[in-house]
């Protein structure tokens, strides 16, 4: 290929402007003339029957113009076909406080917030189960029928000879560790605006999904309506971070309200609300148990996790097997063991959350394997050199690995933070830890199997000499729209600002499997390429008639084309797409993308769960200072390298690596959800404590690219792969500074004090003894 | 899940006197001035006041007075203006570094220090919408008649949160109330009474204009303990002033604020000029923990309060000698 004019160069994302002026209108912004304000009323209880439910002075309110309860719908969701056990409002028996009830559209907001007030609700409460612990318990209360011992869905994986792994290591070590639920906290509070039209029988919904696909398959089945019926559209999104990924209950009750009260209504909710709709990381408990020889070489792992899921199936299982599949793919790990519990409690749901249901146990992993180091007098980074993989292989789950930067990462931020020269040399209270890290680049699966490709990007062009990019991935900030027009871009040898990004609205864009797992920029890129190249081959078939020339004797560079040699006749961009408009018009293309069967994963049930094309590497040194008095760390610096295959937006994949860094920090140091007999103790920004600008220490980014074989221009995933060696990472530093092993996250100031004072009156025990 | 903001009356005097008769005609009204406590919990229900008495336009109230006298700071001086200060922040300096540890620089360009002097206590029951609310059928503070938080107490322990009352504390700081009968004086800790529901002495047609502070070589230094650099209240907040004595003594005074329903000043004695600070400083984290009460307000753990306070005050005194 020629050198790359577009594809590897930094370019500000293609909608940054809107959203920078503050021109971008989100979903809360599309609110018109004649819009009707939804609200939904919520459980008061964890667990209880619901006996009745009656909604008839409300809708006798002046004001009121629709009322819609679980009996408006009867039919379950969920983004699982074979788990689908939610309904958009409960029927029969409610499972957690704040779970949807009813709702009702008024003509403000004050009128159906008063209209809820007046719902009569007659509940039979319960007794409900907050922790996996509770609801484990043998006479614990069930929350669903056929779901003994509220376990949602357990897996048990054996790969290798585990036993004997065990027996050949020197060292063994098993320990704990308590992870607790965490939330998204993205910017954009959730809303929906649905429109039915009674006269067509016609439903149109803007809402914040990742996946527009999934919500519009959703609609057809809870409506019953033909899904051709049915558009729906994704305005600008502030992040989505996996909360999205799933149709979210409040999509469907806005529908069912728009066509109740046949016209349209307006669904914002409050932030409270989002931690009520939740679909975060699940509170995990991970027993991780890891045999090394002494040089270091891991010889067997045993994992075991318990995820208290929440009320519904959602994603569960999904998250469940990730957790044990991801334990490959990043090391040589000898024989792995894994038995997971995904269990049913009575709190929000979980779901997916930015490095899907393998964050915590990477932590677990990571930190064990740091302290096994240490124990055998070997440097952290040695004992994952140690462990390298190498590509191209498969894993014994059958994880294909097509490129592999695990090496060059650690290379990179050990050189970078001057590691060997710092490392155990810090003031008491400073320390240096490291971890790594690896994530998916698309599932190479898709839930819904249909057998059709897993991308599809279409591409026009017109008489105006202007390309029209159609897609339907969902960029919710993560700047996808950006690598569709910078991969037809390069293709095309055009100037970004010829091309158009169209995205997202069902009737206009193709199909799309959403984003989510990492996979727009493998999936949708590689559809774009290959899309811009089936148009780049027209447009060079008509310069060359236009030339007289043979189509391998053009030359396409900076929108022009040309007989190498001739330059003096070459055809601008413009003439070019005129002489191919005059054989066929208005042009249109299509490119699509297929994974390899190959890539899709073991044959083991439940195989296809961590299947992907490729995995992105990540390794990173965090630097903290702890205050042993108060408990408070404060981290200094953080030294990120990511092999993502190849940067195809350096600058997006630069702001993505912080993202990760970022959101691993939240979840090490302050991010939790608390719930005080099911109710959220935390359903706010104060209370939720994201770290603030304050705490956001200097990140050092480094890119590894390792040009993947199948990646659009060699590239793998960037939004993921980073984040969950940072939690890890810090807890070794935290080790590092005051020899406290933290076995919980997050480390907030009272934990790790209290887990100091005992760390110090362990150590003054001992030294009395010997 | 109320969020639609009640509907209110509002009213805008353009002078003390002015105010006091709106407070006067409308009983129930409430005083707003940068409307960063009340507004937020008006939308969650917590308040149901149908008028509000704007102090914004009364210029009277928005100035600083620093001279050989002493400080006056009127109360509708916003926090960023008194963060702002260069003669505060060299002479009372707690002050300056109190205003700067409120919320963020958002809320500190509208909060005005009347308002975080006045500021409603907090709880992790209280500070809630009102499905939360009356999901848990309410609480002692507003609408009901248990605390969550000590069941078997008779009172209402949400905790007071402002930054500035303890900075101000320590100087021996005064107020000025305005009322029907005029203007009276008293000792800023005396604004305030053990009980979170009704933290305040100020009567319902007063208002408090102005903060005295009397001049001071004393050093003084605030911190507090907080998950977060920014954005939190605190979990516990501590001032510290502390002024040599002829004789080499360093007196030393300390308040708190985030671990009662009021700001707590801590009875200290001083530091005698041969004393061994080891010792002292000892006593002095031992009296700290006896003198504040933290309960479960917050979702951080009350015995954490209670070391991290005695940790920091320790820290902040050691500093000023």
């Amino acid at each position: 290929m020629n050198v790359r004019t577009a594809a590897g160069r930094a370019q500000p994302l293609v909608d940054g402007i809107e959203k920078v002026t503050g021109r971008a209108r989100f979903t809360g912004d599309l609110e018109t003339g004649n819009c009707l304000i939804g609200r939904i009323l919520r459980s008061p209880v964890s667990h209880g029957r619901i006996l009745r439910i009656d909604t008839a002075a409300a809708a006798a309110l002046d004001g009121v113009v629709a009322i819609v309860t679980g009996a408006d719908c009867a039919l379950t969701f969920g983004v699982i076909p074979i788990a689908m056990n939610e309904y958009p409002m409960a029927r029969d028996k409610v499972r957690y406080r704040g779970e949807p009830l009813a709702a009702v559209a008024a003509v403000d907001a004050a009128t159906a917030e008063a209209a809820l007030e007046l719902i009569e609700l007659e509940i039979e409460a319960l007794p409900a189960v907050y922790t996996a612990t509770e609801a484990r318990a043998p006479d614990a209360e069930q929350l669903h029928e056929g779901k003994p011992g509220n376990l949602e869905r357990e897996v048990h994986h054996e790969f290798g000879d585990v036993k004997a792994g065990f027996a050949q290591a020197d060292l063994i070590h098993e320990q704990v560790f308590e992870c607790a639920e965490v939330n998204h906290a993205q910017m954009e509070p959730h809303a929906a605006l649905a429109e039915y039209d009674p006269e067509r029988d016609r439903l149109t919904l803007h809402s914040v999904s990742q996946v527009p696909f999934y919500v519009h398959l959703t609609l057809a089945r809870c409506l019953e309506m033909d899904s051709a019926r049915i558009r729906v559209v994704k305005p600008f999104v502030g992040g989505g971070f996996g909360a999205r990924t799933e149709t979210l209950n409040f999509e469907i009750i806005a529908a069912l309200l728009a066509r109740a009260a046949g016209g349209k209504v307006m669904m914002r909710l409050s932030r409270e609300e989002n931690f009520l709709t939740h679909r975060g990381r699940p509170d995990t408990r991970v027993r991780m148990k890891i045999g090394l020889s002494k040089s270091g070489q891991i010889t067997a792992v045993s994992c075991e996790a318990v995820m208290a899921g929440g009320a519904y199936a959602g994603y569960g299982l999904v998250t469940i097997l990730y957790a044990g599949a991801l334990l490959q793919g990043i090391y040589r790990v000898g024989a792995v063991k894994f038995d997971g519990y995904r269990v049913y409690t009575n709190t929000p749901p979980c779901g997916a959350m930015r490095g899907h249901g393998t964050v915590d146990v990477r932590h677990a992993f990571e930190c064990v394997l740091d302290r096994m180091a240490r124990d055998l007098g070997l440097d952290p980074f040695a004992v994952r050199r140690a462990n390298l993989l190498e590509a191209p292989m498969f894993t014994d789950n059958g994880l294909m690995i097509n490129s592999y930067g695990l090496g060059e990462c650690l290379d990179k931020v050990e050189a970078a933070s001057d590691w060997q020269a710092r490392k155990g040399r810090m003031p008491l209270g400073r320390g240096l830890g490291m971890a790594c890290s690896h994530y998916v680049s698309g599932a190479a699966k898709p839930v819904h199997w249909t057998g059709e490709p897993h991308a599809v990007v279409s591409m026009k062009l017109d008489f105006d000499g202007s390309v029209t990019v159609l897609t339907g991935a969902s960029d919710i900030g993560q700047g996808s729209s950006t690598i569709v027009a910078i991969a037809a871009a390069e293709i095309l040898s055009i100037h970004m600002d010829r091309i158009r990004v169209v995205s997202n609205d069902s009737v206009i864009t193709p199909k799309d499997n959403g984003s989510y797992s990492s996979r727009v920029t493998f999936m949708v890129g590689n559809a774009a390429i290959e899309a811009a190249r089936a148009l780049r081959e027209k447009l060079i078939n008509a310069a060359a008639a236009k030339l007289e020339v043979a189509p391998e004797d053009i030359t396409c560079e900076g929108e022009s084309f040309f007989v190498e040699g001739s330059t003096q006749s070459a055809l601008s961009f413009h003439e070019v797409a005129i002489a191919a408009l005059a054989r066929e018009g208005t042009i249109t293309v299509k490119g699509t993308f297929t994974t390899p069967q190959k890539a899709q994963g073991g044959k083991h049930r439940g195989g296809a769960v961590g299947s992907t094309m490729g995995f992105s590497y990540a390794a990173q040194v965090v630097e903290v200072a702890v205050d042993a008095e108060t408990g408070q760390i404060h981290v200094e610096k953080v030294w990120a390298a990511l092999d993502c295959g190849f940067a195809i937006n350096p600058l997006a994949v630069e702001g993505q690596i912080e993202g990760s860094v970022w959101m691993g920090l939240g979840q090490a140091l302050s991010e939790e959800t608390r719930y005080v007999e099911g109710l959220p103790a935390h359903a706010n920004f104060l209370d939720y404590r994201f770290p603030t600008i304050v705490e956001s220490p200097d990140i050092y980014v480094q890119i590894v690219e390792t040009i993947d074989p199948l990646g659009p221009f060699g590239a793998k995933e960037a939004g993921e792969g980073a984040l969950s060696g940072f939690p890890p990472a810090l807890v070794n530093a935290v080790g590092d500074a005051i020899g406290l092993d933290a076995n919980f996250l997050p480390l907030t100031p009272d934990r790790v004090l209290a887990a100091l004072i005992k760390y110090q009156k362990a150590a003054r025990k001992k030294e009395a003894v010997t | 899940m109320s969020r639609a903001l009640p509907k209110f009356r509002l009213l805008r005097p353009e002078s003390v006197e002015q105010a006091l008769d709106a407070l006067r005609a409308t009983p129930g009204a409430r005083l707003c001035a940068g409307g960063t406590d009340l507004i937020v919990n008006m939308r969650r229900g917590l308040v149901a006041a149908e008028t509000l008495v704007d102090l914004s336009g009364i210029g009277d109230l928005k100035t600083i007075g620093m001279d050989e006298s002493g400080l006056r700071i009127g109360a509708g001086v916003t926090l960023r203006d008194l963060a702002d200060h260069a003669g505060i922040a060299l002479s009372y300096r707690a002050i300056s570094q109190a205003s700067r540890a409120v919320a963020g620089p958002s809320h500190r360009e509208a909060a005005t220090i009347g308002g975080n002097l006045c500021q409603d206590t907090r709880c992790l029951y209280y500070n809630q919408s009102h499905w939360w609310r009356k999901s848990t059928d309410f609480c002692l503070k507003y609408r009901g008649d248990i605390c969550h938080v000590a069941p078997r107490g008779k009172r209402c322990r949400a905790a007071f949160c402002g930054d500035l009352a303890p900075a101000l504390m320590v100087y021996g700081a005064q107020v000025d109330i305005a009322g029907p009968k005029g203007i009276r004086r008293i000792a800023l800790t005396d604004l305030y009474r053990e009980d979170g529901t009704d933290y305040l002495t100020l009567g319902r047609d007063e208002i408090v204009i102005a903060v005295i502070v009397p001049p001071t070589d004393a050093a003084s230094v605030y911190d507090k303990i907080r998950v977060r650099g920014a954005i939190d209240f605190p979990l516990a907040g501590v001032a510290v002033a502390c002024l040599t004595t002829p004789d080499g003594a360093k007196q030393i005074s300390i308040a708190v604020t985030g671990t009662n329903s009021r700001p707590v000043g801590i009875d200290v004695p001083p530091l005698q000029d041969r004393e061994d600070p080891k010792a002292y400083f000892a006593a002095l984290g031992k009296r700290m923990q006896k003198g504040v009460s933290p309960q479960r307000t917050t979702t951080i753990a009350p015995h954490y309060r209670r070391l991290s306070v005695a940790a920091l005050a320790m820290r902040l005194a050691r500093s000023l000698i």
